[in-house]
């Protein structure tokens, strides 16, 4: 299914960009499960226009060609507009546009969390909004409720189209590693305009929202009502604190051999923690590898990694510390060490992407970046192995791919991951053309663990020289730091870059 | 085929003119390879391998020898021999093989094969530009074939047999097609080079490539003891120094050549004596220019053919810079065994240990192509085995490859692709450690693997009922082999 999801997911963005620049506007037939909509719920979906521009992580001094996504947002109380975080990623433009009309205003992003796929959008201007009608969310809808999907025709005409909520389970978002409450909803969707992201309804209340569709099986992937519901009470809190995560990998207990071996009782369940991240909740608490989670508050944890959710069933215990709980709450977990029960009292928060050694994203943040006679400096992210495709993991360089996934036991402290990224030939790097991907370990002699300390390095040659020196071969070159100097305003004109660092 | 035949002939007899008639030298020494090969299947390692006939060429050596390919024979389980002018088929064996430079010499043991043949003799490196004939038995035809051209380049290249041994090599125009290898390219008579691979026609035309003299004389020496040890190696990386600052910052003058050595392989020839960061300014009295290359009977070769024509426990001279002071170094050179984890290999039976379904088996070049692993940590440990320095901790990488399900392995099908780190407490270094570790009486089994994951655990009472079904429900005849590592 996850594969599968790439695909159309870009398919759909095409589609809408095909539509948009089509002066011909595109008439759809309707199918028989179109309805038309009640009047007053038409009111309440606007347009989202928004352009986007990402860094380019190869050229981190440039930004790619801006593109426009064109999807759906939903008005909501305070003046502000739901959508997902997906369509306004690295935005440098957004206009809302009413259903009726066309009429047109600017808007700014409120809040945006890449990892629950949501932001909350304000106008420029807020009488804009003052004739719509603000949405309520439902946190409650569960498996077998029959949604609305709303869409609108490119006359502004609103189409709703009948769905049912199949099935619910703990997915994948917008970035890997990170799940949370995913929906599956079996619906034919047909591409209309501004058609990115979509909003499920159930009786005037939003319940869901679509981020990705499957034509073949007719599936969508919808960002769930608990979720949207806690993005919005977060949303409140001064400073967005984000969804918090344990921070622990686990694995099942089934195995009767296993559960003999760890002396555990049939009634107990529990899974066996095999990772604590170290800057994580659950390491600050003082969890260990090797230790069997028995209980998350009063929900008892069974051999799968499963607990009893009241509306839905049984569901992954990743639900218990993302959309069921909020940053800075404590919760206790019972755990069963070396045979012996006890409690640990955790205090819930997120680890923001910078605060991982190589950030599992950055989005609409400039990459940082320092270029030093020809050479060009970067700090590793997954943003930057991204660059490599969508296959990423096996065409972007290897050790760094192995660097990034097993991070968190590679490098326990805190520090970044400075590389040479590559070089663009001077006459100072004659001899260096070919290097490329490689980890700094010190300049000047002394140690870099992350473009500030490079930038600060870089002000102290030796004896008139930099001294480069990389964890693997060819281990130590050498610059002229004066004739580097010297170069650094031909070599900007030269490839035209508009500045020689960003810190 | 009579008519081509006599043609080639008078070809040959035109250009060599004044000298022994080749072509019956050539006649009397050519000889047809036929080899049955088993090829073992690393995904089931018990199992013979399915069989498969090959058809390669090779000649007539003095000391009553046949030289030929490594490839042509590897796997062997039969060989046979035949004679351009003789009906019979004589069986061969193979008396030295060397996969690293795809050479082997081959035995016919019924003595009266070699009446009526001459045993060739070899050349020198041949010029550029200078005309080579090849002959063999290009797709398999019955008869000698031959095949014109002339040498376009002298370099290194890898040995595709191989796939990860670099050595001298000599690309010539002539057509060089499956068949033609493991036989004589000559000039003016004599051999100067085994044909032995070429590309297909998509990738390029008119480039095939023979192993020249230097390799094979090196080769005949080293089993002139009774026994193939394989290349030696220094073991060694080294960076040009190209740049100005760098050589300044070296303590080098613009004059001087020089190479930067970038690291030393903690168990090769060059421990304790070479260290990262020295400049080598000459071997064994050769200056070395500043991108690794020594004068050397008046070609400009790669600095590493001084070592390639060495032996083990042959020493080898550097002149060196050392924090900006010139010194001497005398190195003992020693094959280097890190790098044959990429190496195919040939000839031996997969080493594996099967246990309660469980199957371990070290990673290897053979092992990567049988099961295309995904898996980012086994393809990292493969990839960077020998720059980051993992045999250290671990000379043998073991796999937990596959699973033959069965109740007593149901809830481990997730380890599938695991490095087996721990077995009961004791550090795995080598399969010989797994063996040795499920070979203790013990209560549980409980295997740790690398990274983060749970223990692995089986009950030894249920091992041991789950063994006999496995070996008969799988039909495993033999449940280890611990024969031929590459750890030395």
């Amino acid at each position: 299914m996850k594969c599968l999801f790439a695909a159309p997911l870009l398919l759909l963005a095409t589609m809408v960009t095909l539509v948009a620049s089509n002066p011909e506007p595109v008439t759809s037939r309707a199918t028989p499960k179109d309805q038309p909509v009640p009047e007053s719920r038409k009111d309440s979906v606007v347009r989202v226009n928004s352009t986007n521009q990402e860094y380019d992580f190869f050229r981190p001094w440039s930004k790619k060609a801006p593109i426009n996504r064109r999807g759906l947002g939903v008005v909501i109380d305070g003046g502000r507009i739901l959508t997902t975080a997906q369509l306004i990623e690295n935005t440098t433009y957004i206009e809302l546009e009413k259903a009726d009309g066309g009429e047109k205003a600017t808007a700014q992003v409120q809040v945006v969390d890449y990892e629950a796929n949501l932001a909350t959008l304000t106008p420029t201007n807020p009488e804009f909004l003052k004739s719509l009608q603000p949405l309520d969310i439902d946190p409650n809808v569960k498996t077998g409720d029959h949604l609305n999907l709303l869409q609108l025709e490119s006359n502004g005409t609103p189409v709703s189209t009948q769905a049912l909520l199949t099935s619910v389970e703990v997915g994948k978002y917008l970035l890997d590693d990170m799940d949370f409450l995913l929906f599956k909803v079996s619906c034919p969707v047909q591409y209309r305009e501004n058609s990115f992201t979509l909003p499920l309804v159930k009786e005037n209340k939003l319940a869901a929202f679509l981020m990705r569709y499957d034509p073949r099986s007719q599936t969508i992937d919808a960002v769930s009502g608990p979720v949207l519901a806690h993005f919005l009470k977060e949303a409140e809190h001064q400073l967005y604190r984000g969804f918090p995560r344990l921070g622990i990998g686990f694995s099942p207990t089934r195995d009767p051999q296993l559960r003999r071996y760890l002396k555990l009782q049939d009634s107990d369940g529990g899974v066996y923690v095999n990772e604590v991240n170290r800057n994580g909740p659950a390491a600050k608490a003082g969890l260990e590898e090797g230790d069997i989670l028995l209980a998350i508050g009063n929900k008892a944890v069974d051999p799968d990694g499963n607990y009893t959710d009241p509306l839905y069933g049984r569901l992954s215990i990743v639900n218990l510390t993302t959309a069921e709980a909020y940053s800075g709450q404590q919760i206790p977990l019972t755990i069963l060490r070396k045979g012996e029960r006890k409690q640990l009292e955790i205090s819930l928060f997120r680890v923001a992407p910078e605060d991982y050694v190589i950030a599992p994203y950055l989005i609409g943040k400039a990459p940082r970046y320092y270029v030093l006679g020809g050479m060009v400096f970067q700090e590793l992210s997954r943003q930057y192995l991204r660059e490599w495709g969508p296959n990423w993991v096996k065409e972007a360089p290897q050790r760094f791919v192995y660097f990034d996934r097993f991070q968190s036991s590679l490098f326990p402290e805190p520090r970044k991951i400075v590389i040479l990224s590559q070089v663009m030939p001077t006459r100072d790097t004659v001899g260096y053309e070919q290097l490329n991907y490689l980890v700094v370990t010190r300049l000047n002699g002394v140690e870099i663990k992350n473009l500030d300390d490079f930038a600060k390095a870089a002000q102290s040659p030796i004896n008139g020289f930099h001294k480069l020196e990389f964890d693997e071969d060819p281990h130590e070159i050498y610059l002229d730091a004066k004739q580097a100097q010297q170069d650094a305003p031909e070599l900007q004109k030269l490839y035209s870059l508009p500045a020689l660092q960003r810190l | 085929m009579m008519r081509c035949f006599a043609f080639v002939t008078l070809l040959i007899a035109t250009t060599a003119f004044a000298e022994t008639p080749k072509a019956n030298n050539v006649r009397k020494s050519l000889v047809r390879i036929t080899t049955t090969s088993q090829e073992p299947d690393y995904r089931v390692p018990w199992n013979p391998g399915n069989v498969s006939v090959g058809i390669g060429a090779g000649f007539v050596i003095e000391g009553d020898r046949i030289l030929t390919n490594a490839h042509v024979v590897s796997n062997a389980r039969f060989i046979e021999i035949e004679k351009e002018d003789d009906p019979k088929r004589y069986p061969a064996t193979v008396q030295f093989v060397g996969h690293d430079c795809d050479l082997a010499v081959l035995k016919v043991p019924d003595q009266s094969f070699y009446q009526n043949t001459a045993p060739l003799s070899f050349g020198e490196l041949p010029e550029i530009e200078s005309e080579v004939s090849v002959f063999g038995y290009p797709i398999g035809g019955e008869h000698l074939s031959v095949t014109q051209g002339i040498v376009s380049r002298i370099d290194f290249q890898t040995y595709t047999h191989s796939g990860v041994d670099l050595h001298l090599a000599v690309q010539i125009s002539a057509a060089i097609n499956p068949g033609n290898s493991g036989g004589p390219v000559l000039q003016n008579g004599k051999v100067i080079g085994v044909a032995f691979q070429g590309y297909s026609g998509d990738v390029a035309q008119n480039v095939g490539y023979m192993i020249p003299t230097p390799v094979i004389q090196r080769f005949l020496k080293d089993i002139s003891s009774g026994h193939y040890n394989r290349y030696v190696d220094l073991s060694i990386s080294y960076f040009p120094i190209l740049n100005a600052a760098e050589r300044h910052a070296l303590g080098l003058s613009d004059a001087d050549g020089g190479i930067f050595v970038s690291s030393v392989e903690p168990d090769g020839s060059c421990a304790g004596k070479l260290q990262q960061g020295d400049v080598l300014l000459t071997i064994d009295d050769h200056p070395i220019t500043s991108d690794g290359f020594v004068q050397l009977d008046g070609a400009r070769l790669k600095m590493e053919e001084i070592v390639e024509r060495k032996f083990k426990g042959d020493k080898v001279k550097f002149g060196i810079l050392r924090n900006k002071q010139r010194q001497t170094v005398e190195v003992e050179l020693e094959p280097n065994w890190p790098y044959l984890i990429q190496a195919k290999s040939y000839d031996v039976d997969p080493r594996f240990v099967l246990f309660a379904g469980l199957l371990f088996q070290p990673l290897s070049q053979n092992f990567m192509e049988a099961y295309q692993v995904d898996d980012l940590r086994v393809r990292y440990f493969y990839n960077f085995f020998v720059t980051d320095e993992l045999y250290k901790e671990h000379p043998e990488v073991i796999v937990l490859s596959n699973i033959l399900p069965d109740p007593v392995n149901a809830y481990l099908s997730d380890f599938r692709f695991q490095i087996v780190d721990e077995i009961n407490g004791r550090k795995i270094r080598t399969l010989n450690d797994v063996a040795a570790a499920f070979a203790q009486p013990a209560e549980y089994y409980t295997i740790k693997f690398l990274g983060n994951t749970r223990p692995a655990v089986l009950e030894s009472a249920a091992v041991a009922e789950a063994r006999a079904r496995i070996r008969s429900n799988y039909n495993v005849p033999r449940e280890e082999n611990l024969a031929d590592g590459i750890v030395p």
